[in-house]
């Protein structure tokens, strides 16, 4: 992708994020200034504590900063109300988390699809598209089952499908190699890679891992709640 | 799909939904049986009191049962009787004359109250017959006979075959007296009418009270106790005429109806009471799975679930759970209380009401014990889901999703 067909898809402005913890506040961002742009492949690494997570939280809406404002596809966060953020995550972000979170209750395909039918996309267009990603996915012969039945390699490819399925503008994925092998990390980092390449989806990462390191085109370094470094490969 | 979720998440945590469904069961069936035995123990009071007594309809003249007198009375008995007979849903009717006298056995004397009857209407439309306990019903011609009431009997030292004296006043002024020989007791099972009931033939009353073919007091029963004021309206209209009365039970006998009501109030407390009960018990539970389902909320949040959403599938877990608790309440309670319809629970002592004794308490399988019931489980397992509701439509999905 070219860089002047590139836009900011999220911009933040002096976010800070104070957490009380027993009555003692804690400074879990400290005035993050930061764009990112669309198709990016961006890690977000550092100790733990330094803000990665919570940083992720509040560039998607989950959570809400302290002070500073977040712009998102164009869209100020904070001055959204809660039905108006749910659609606007729902229609512009896909998440990834490190547990997998998948809906226990709902099969591998109904999960994939759920994001889809909040949305209302007609049933035919949805058969389609999850077919689609479970095949990109490689899950194509567990479609029926549960999450339960999955390993975490294949629940973590189902967290994958679900956050892509809709076509979000970013996605964003909290330690999304954590709990698996290297193996399996490798060969999903590879496939999103793939589709970052392919779709030009902005992938944001939050992560320890010197493989996903390795593999992001940007790499920003927080250390205590702050931009430590920003480098661009 | 969120129909779907919650349908699934009831039989995910099974023991939690059985509890939950447990508690609506037996609230349900709780409920069904005060009703079902509320409703049984009041018809079979109200069935005493207007069948064997004061009738469904009774036709004054105007007047009167505000202040009864030996003078207010229906001239042309016949007739009114014949229109009342015409109205759909009378079964039969019954003429009464009233009066009040000294009755004196030997050497002992009381207050009574002259009851007339018409002895074949009477035993038509109350049952008259069945009263008498001892001797014998009134002959259908008079015959100077009486049946007293079995507290008069004890009063008076009366038997069967003793001679009764009745002095009292005609309605033309003259002093009235009169023997009858008494020839049966009678228990109406009303303590305090028994106490003073002298029944005569009515034309043995009209003949002492000097009242020609007047009578007091038409009685009417009708074949459906639920149309009594449909039925009331009907004889008001046919009979036309502004100088008599026409009122329904719950009317002629006030006190009694305020006290049943008063006691039917009673009964809707207790019914408060078990419900607030059985709410609590689905309250905890249901608020302890949206508890423990806090990170799963903040999961369906973070990715595109509105607050609006997963408000309606807590409501809607529970609401399932409501509904399958409410078929099965039903059907327990549509049991419980048709096997005590038939076999009753008899009372260790006679217990009596408005002067009705009761010996067993018999339940009543209506629409009543199956809907209110069914009402009020659906709307207390809804209101106390909107707490828990609420309380997982608003959570802060980054918050949510640290909870294990």
């Amino acid at each position: 992708m070219e860089q002047a067909q590139r836009t900011d898809v999220i911009v933040t402005e002096g976010v800070t994020k104070v957490y009380e913890a027993d009555g003692i506040p804690i400074n879990a961002l400290n005035g993050i200034d930061l764009t990112i742009q669309s198709g990016e492949f961006t890690a977000l690494v550092g100790p733990s504590g330094s803000g990665k997570t919570t940083f992720l939280n509040i560039i998607s809406g989950l959570d809400a900063p302290t002070e500073g404002k977040v712009w998102l596809a164009g869209k100020v966060l904070s001055e959204m109300g809660g039905n108006q953020l749910s659609d606007f995550r729902r229609d512009n972000i896909g998440f990834i988390f490190q547990a997998y979170n998948l809906i226990p209750v709902l099969t591998v395909e109904e999960n994939v699809e759920y994001i889809m039918l909040l949305a209302g996309v007609p049933k035919a267009e949805r058969h389609e598209r999850v077919i689609t990603m479970l095949e990109a996915v490689g899950l194509k012969g567990v479609a029926d089952r549960t999450p339960t039945q999955l390993s975490g390699g294949q629940q973590q490819r189902v967290a994958i499908a679900r956050a892509m399925v809709s076509e979000p503008q970013i996605i964003l994925a909290d330690e999304p190699t954590a709990n698996l092998d290297s193996k399996t990390g490798a060969d999903l980092l590879e496939m999103m890679r793939r589709l970052n390449t392919e779709t030009g989806m902005t992938f944001i990462f939050s992560t320890h891992d010197p493989m996903v390191m390795e593999g992001a085109t940007r790499l920003i370094t927080l250390r205590d709640g702050r931009v430590d470094t920003d480098e661009t490969k | 799909m969120i129909l779907k979720i919650a349908f699934r998440n009831i039989f995910r945590q099974k023991r939690r939904t059985i509890l939950t469904a447990l508690a609506m069961v037996v609230g349900f069936a709780l409920l069904s049986l005060t009703i079902g035995l509320s409703d049984g123990a009041y018809g079979n009071i109200i069935a005493m009191f207007t069948r064997n007594r004061i009738g469904h309809i009774q036709v004054h003249r105007d007047g009167y049962l505000d202040k009864p007198s030996l003078y207010k009375t229906i001239d042309n008995t016949s007739a009114v009787g014949e229109t009342i007979q015409r109205v759909v849903g009378v079964e039969a009717w019954t003429p009464r004359v009233y009066g009040a006298g000294l009755g004196s056995v030997g050497e002992k004397s009381t207050a009574v109250q002259i009851i007339g009857v018409d002895v074949a209407r009477e035993t038509a439309a109350t049952r008259f017959d069945q009263k008498v306990v001892e001797g014998s019903t009134l002959s259908e011609t008079p015959s100077h006979e009486a049946v007293i009431g079995k507290g008069l009997a004890k009063i008076v030292s009366a038997t069967v075959d003793s001679e009764l004296v009745i002095v009292s006043q005609g309605a033309d002024g003259s002093i009235a007296n009169d023997v009858y020989k008494i020839v049966g007791i009678a228990e109406s099972g009303d303590d305090i009418t028994d106490r003073v009931a002298c029944y005569l033939h009515i034309e043995d009353a009209q003949e002492l009270l000097v009242l020609d073919r007047r009578v007091h007091e038409i009685v009417v029963i009708v074949s459906n106790i639920n149309r009594v004021d449909k039925i009331t309206s009907a004889i008001e209209t046919q009979l036309n005429d502004s100088t008599l009365d026409v009122a329904p039970w719950q009317v002629v006998a006030k006190s009694f109806y305020r006290a049943m009501r008063t006691d039917q109030q009673g009964d809707a407390i207790s019914r408060v009471v078990i419900m607030l009960i059985v709410a609590i018990g689905v309250f905890n539970t249901v608020l302890m799975s949206v508890l423990e389902r806090t990170r799963e909320y903040g999961v369906l949040k973070a990715v595109g679930t509105k607050p609006v959403q997963i408000f309606w599938l807590v409501v809607c877990e529970v609401v399932i759970i409501a509904l399958g608790s409410i078929c099965v309440g039903a059907l327990l309670g549509a049991l419980l209380n048709y096997l005590l319809s038939i076999y009753g629970i008899t009372y260790p002592q006679e217990i009596t009401f408005g002067g009705m004794k009761l010996k067993t308490l018999y339940a009543e399988v209506n629409v009543r014990c199956l809907v209110i019931p069914a009402i009020t489980v659906m709307l207390s397992a809804t209101i106390v889901s909107l707490f828990p509701a609420i309380k997982a439509a608003r959570i802060m999905p980054a918050k949510a999703m640290r909870t294990h």
